[in-house]
């Protein structure tokens, strides 16, 4: 199995969390690597922000002395939106319906990540 | 005569593209969609006035057309300049609506049958291209199959048409694929993916021509619909001093883009797609503002080339402009000067840009006018080349 097979692994294994709707894995400068977004938007350009949006909480974070941040959350009237450090190369997005407890997707985005930081 | 295969980037590596009488062969490892290319060669003959016929394997006649269209191609326009031969229908039991048929489809004696007949019919030298070469050879064998493909090359060249075969190389013996890379075919492209490296993508390159140099250089690709095969550059960045134009110019570029933008000024990111003369690119714009340095330092990394947008109007930003080369570490990329704001008063001319800003001689200074696009594509046409001479991979 090839590398970007076995990282298309770990997002069908994500997409089958029940609330992810849609998820990818992309570098840190913002290219993207796999994606399972079924039709929800360009995944260029949703990757290519979500580099950006944890790169500036990184730096706004690390600038006032609190050290790396764990993950971004953004919440939405539609939905959740969590993007996680995959180690020092990459990155794992997740996009979830508005209801959803954030508790198992935070659990299953971490294995994911760990996952992806091992596998680069 | 020289028949384009009509795949950006290829023609030039084929020395023009395939000459008369000639085969090639679309050479794609497991796992990567090559349909795609003979389908483009095909429709590219048909579209400048020639004659294509379509070999199909495994795919019932009656869809073809409707896998050109979802191309943005439309086989109805082709009218009889475009011909089917079905090699499907015979292996279902159905009944064929094409003209050309293949009785026995897992016979190649049946199917050279029918192929030298179609050669024989056509009134002019015509692009034949066969859907999958590997599908053929599942059916017929690998021998049998590799004894007929000399046998339609050799009344190819008879003939002056040229044959294009996609062929996936499936686990077949060692010998086979051999044969199929080395010796009877008269060029050999290559089509596969990256898929250790940090960027995953597909890329094509020529193997062998026999009638020309072999410049050995991976390219980049990535499949439209509607489009086709698109030479792909992954990242593009635009970069520049603070209300240089650097989003302006991005969404000029693009034929669709997003910006994040507040009080008028980029604070992360602009980014957009670029679909120009065979050529796709994402582009990446960032904040010139020098508090969202960090931010500029992260978003750069993998660029394959630079624009760097610059105020002509304004040389008090031109160290800054130079600083935003180093903060993105450019140094060693494509870069073109973007010299923004031509049609305002005052705005400097190329020439003096290039002094200015102390570039190398040979830097390319543009003068554009983001907020009309004047200029701007011949920009991306001067990026795009200086890429492609860099090389991609």
């Amino acid at each position: 199995m090839t590398t970007s097979e076995m990282l298309e692994k770990v997002l069908i294994d994500l997409g089958r969390v029940g609330e992810i709707e849609a998820c990818a894995i992309a570098t840190r400068d913002g290219l993207l690597m796999q994606a399972n977004m079924s039709a929800k938007g360009d995944p260029e350009t949703f990757v290519a922000m979500s580099a950006t949006m944890l790169g500036a909480a990184e730096t706004a974070s690390s600038e006032l002395g609190k050290g790396v941040p764990k993950r971004v959350i953004v919440e939405a009237d539609d939905g959740k939106l969590i993007c996680m450090g995959a180690g020092p190369k990459a990155l794992v997005v997740a996009m979830t319906a508005p209801g959803v407890g954030l508790g198992l997707v935070l659990v299953e985005l971490s294995k994911a990540a760990a996952k992806v930081e091992k596998l680069l | 005569m020289i028949i384009e295969t009509g795949i950006p980037a290829l023609d030039d590596h084929l020395h023009g593209g395939v000459p008369q009488g000639k085969s090639l062969v679309y050479y794609a490892y497991p796992g990567v969609e090559c349909n795609v290319f003979g389908m483009q060669t095909v429709h590219r003959a048909v579209s400048e006035g020639g004659r294509g016929v379509y070999v199909t394997s495994s795919t019932d006649p009656r869809m073809i057309r409707d896998l050109f269209k979802e191309f943005g191609w439309d086989a109805a326009e082709y009218g009889d300049r475009f011909v089917i031969v079905d090699g499907f229908s015979g292996l279902v039991g159905a009944d064929s609506p094409e003209q050309y048929v293949v009785s026995n489809p897992d016979d190649a004696a049946s199917l050279t049958q029918a192929i030298k007949q179609v050669m024989e019919d056509a009134r002019e030298p015509s692009v034949i291209v066969f859907e999958s070469l590997s599908t053929i050879m599942d059916l017929c064998g690998e021998s049998a199959t590799l004894a007929a493909i000399e046998e339609w090359n050799r009344y190819a060249m008879l003939y002056d048409h040229v044959v294009v075969y996609n062929f996936t190389a499936w686990p077949y013996s060692e010998d086979t694929l051999e044969h199929v890379r080395g010796d009877i075919f008269n060029s050999v492209v290559s089509i596969g993916g990256i898929t250790e490296k940090v960027i995953f993508g597909q890329y094509f390159g020529v193997r062998k021509i026999d009638w020309d140099e072999v410049t050995k250089k991976c390219i980049l690709f990535k499949v439209l619909k509607p489009g086709g095969v698109r030479v792909y550059l992954p990242k593009i960045l635009v970069t520049g001093p603070f209300d240089a134009g650097k989003s302006t110019f991005v969404h000029a570029l693009s034929t669709r883009a997003v910006s994040v933008d507040r009080l008028g000024t980029t604070v992360a990111l602009d980014h957009g797609h670029v679909d120009h003369r065979g050529f796709a690119a994402d582009i990446f714009g960032t904040p010139g503002q020098e508090r969202f340095d960090p931010i500029v330092k992260l978003l750069s990394g993998e660029a394959m080339g630079v624009f760097l947008i610059i105020d002509s109007t304004n040389t008090a930003d031109f160290v800054r402009a130079r600083h935003m080369l180093e903060i993105t570490e450019s140094t060693g990329l494509p870069v073109v000067i973007v010299a923004n704001k031509q049609d305002l008063e005052g705005a400097l001319t190329p020439e003096e840009i290039r002094r200015e800003l102390d570039m190398a001689q040979d830097a390319p200074v543009m003068p554009v006018v983001a907020t009309t696009r004047e200029g701007v594509f011949e920009a991306f046409d001067v990026l795009v080349d200086r890429v492609m001479e860099a090389g991609s991979i």
